[in-house]
């Protein structure tokens, strides 16, 4: 699954991976900024960005070439944009489209590749996101690959059981949603039990206490800095 | 449905945002202030489920199959206001883990999805008092605002189309929103089957300013998106409507034709549009959230 390899991948100690992931959200912020902004005149500073991102991959020893494949996921619907401009008779309006969302999902898979999901949330929390959203997505994180995990199980026993769900079985694939949904409802409900049991009182503490460091000051003047005079300079 | 970066223009993108990003952090804020803390395991589990039940392939005839959306679903269950919070968390980590919709269109997809498509599907089953219509309804209205917002933007960001695409993509519109909302009614009927009482009694009282200041964020912004491109459109608008033309002075005026105006060179005003308008983003949310979480800690 595409987002435990990236779990797997964020587990580095490069220095990218030290750095505080406020930092990190700040530079990936600032960089997606300058890409959502570049004109199919501006191809220069897309291959700038693709060096300067795809160097800082190798810098955070990741295997750069599947991090570049991950982002292309974006391709296939950026595709469909691209053939229509082409068609429309604006065809370097449809490519600049692909190089953008292409090299901005380039920027996340990096960010998310270089911080823990744990640690952007807690960068999250330290940029004052509201706390209430960022639990809502702790939890969906933890209980994700369970509940993924049962309804495939699910899947396969109506497919072995049943084969091919035909059209007038709309009711049966609605009727195991319904059953996933109430043992979705039970496991939230004994989570929450189990957890006020072991004395949960709204958040969850931390191993590694987070601060920001000249380091990563640093870090964010120096790319922040980069990805902007590049932007402002080159034509 | 969901938008990847590189698409919308930096008026659209920044657009949304500023609607969506404050709009999330007033009503997370109120949902913390509402609820105690033993609902956020729920509404997380609420998130992951949805999640897996677009892994259910549901058979829509001729071959094809399709999944649930869910934001009219969780708005029944949950109520708007939490539901807008879980579609808020699942928009997120699509994007994050998945290079599902884009990070700086996440406010777009927000905007789409979590805040239009949830209260366009809870205001159906409110009316209807929660009857299998007004299930029906809710998904269908739910995916079709969402949808018919989503491709409005991109086709005022430039995106090229031609007249006959429109109209297919329209037509094929109806279509998904019709088996969105016979997905909502036969799952939300299957829940009640196995247990009875877990859709929400529909009411309105002391949510009807939510519902209200959401439909006139989405009508204001809507109209400011449509009024800041088409300079022409302006007037007309400010005339059929006098309310959204005061907004639209009222929140473009720091950044003229979104372009800052002390740079008169579109190459360098792009991007310090781009960037101070995630400044002016972020400070308006940190204000919101003080302030809401001033009064809320003097309530509770």
């Amino acid at each position: 699954m595409r987002h435990t390899r990236l779990e797997l991948w964020s587990r580095g100690t490069t220095f990218a991976h030290r750095r505080h992931p406020a930092a990190k959200i700040a530079v990936a912020l600032t960089f997606l900024v300058c890409i959502a902004t570049l004109q199919p005149s501006g191809w220069r500073i897309g291959v700038l960005y693709f060096v300067a991102l795809t160097s800082m991959a190798f810098a955070a020893r990741l295997p750069v070439p599947r991090l570049h494949l991950a982002a292309a996921v974006v391709l296939p619907f950026a595709g469909v944009f691209a053939l229509i401009s082409f068609l429309a008779g604006t065809p370097e309006k449809g490519l600049a489209m692909m190089v953008r969302a292409w090299l901005s999902a380039f920027t996340t898979v990096l960010l998310m590749a270089t911080t823990s999901q744990p640690d952007l949330l807690a960068g999250l929390e330290s940029l004052h996101a509201p706390r209430f959203l960022v639990q809502v997505m702790q939890f969906l994180y933890r209980y994700l690959l369970v509940l993924l995990e049962e309804a495939g199980a699910m899947r396969a026993a109506a497919a072995s059981r049943a084969g091919k769900l035909r059209a007038r079985e709309f009711r049966r694939a609605a009727a195991a949603a319904g059953v996933l949904f109430a043992r979705s409802w039970g496991r939230a409900q004994a989570i929450h039990r189990a957890m006020t049991a072991r004395g949960f009182d709204g958040h969850i503490p931390r191993f590694r206490s987070l601060r920001l460091t000249w380091p990563d000051a640093w870090f964010v003047a120096l790319l922040a800095t980069f990805a902007i005079v590049a932007r402002l300079a080159i034509r | 449905m969901h938008i990847p970066d590189g698409y919308l223009s930096t008026k659209v993108w920044i657009a949304t945002d500023l609607v969506a990003a404050p709009a999330v952090v007033l009503l997370a804020r109120r949902a913390q202030a509402k609820f105690d803390h033993h609902r956020i395991p729920l509404l997380g589990v609420m998130g992951a489920f949805v999640f897996a039940a677009q892994m259910i392939n549901f058979p829509a005839g001729n071959g094809t199959s399709s999944h649930l959306v869910g934001a009219a679903l969780l708005g029944c269950l949950l109520g708007p206001s939490a539901a807008v919070i879980v579609m808020t968390a699942i928009l997120a980590t699509q994007a994050l883990l998945f290079q599902d919709g884009g990070v700086l269109a996440l406010g777009a997809n927000i905007f789409n999805m979590a805040i239009a498509g949830v209260f366009a599907g809870y205001l159906p089953f409110a009316l209807l008092k929660g009857s299998r219509l007004g299930l029906f309804l809710a998904g269908f209205f739910s995916l079709l605002t969402a949808a018919v917002l989503a491709l409005s933007e991109l086709l005022i960001s430039g995106v090229a189309m031609p007249p006959a695409m429109l109209s297919i993509s329209f037509a094929w519109f109806l279509v998904s929103a019709a088996i969105e909302g016979a997905l909502t009614m036969s799952v939300a009927v299957a829940l009640e089957r196995i247990q009875p009482g877990c859709l929400r009694k529909p009411e309105f009282a002391g949510r009807a300013w939510v519902t209200t200041g959401a439909v006139a964020l989405l009508l204001g912004a809507f109209g400011w998106l449509v009024a800041s491109d088409h300079p022409d459109g302006l007037e007309a608008l400010a005339l059929r409507a006098g309310i959204s033309g005061r907004i639209t002075s009222l929140i473009a005026s720091p950044f003229g034709d979104y372009q800052a105006s002390f740079l008169a060179d579109p190459w360098l005003s792009r991007p310090v549009a781009g960037l101070a308008g995630m400044v002016v983003i972020y400070i308006a949310c940190l204000a919101i959230s003080r302030g809401i979480g001033a009064t809320s800690r003097e309530g509770v």
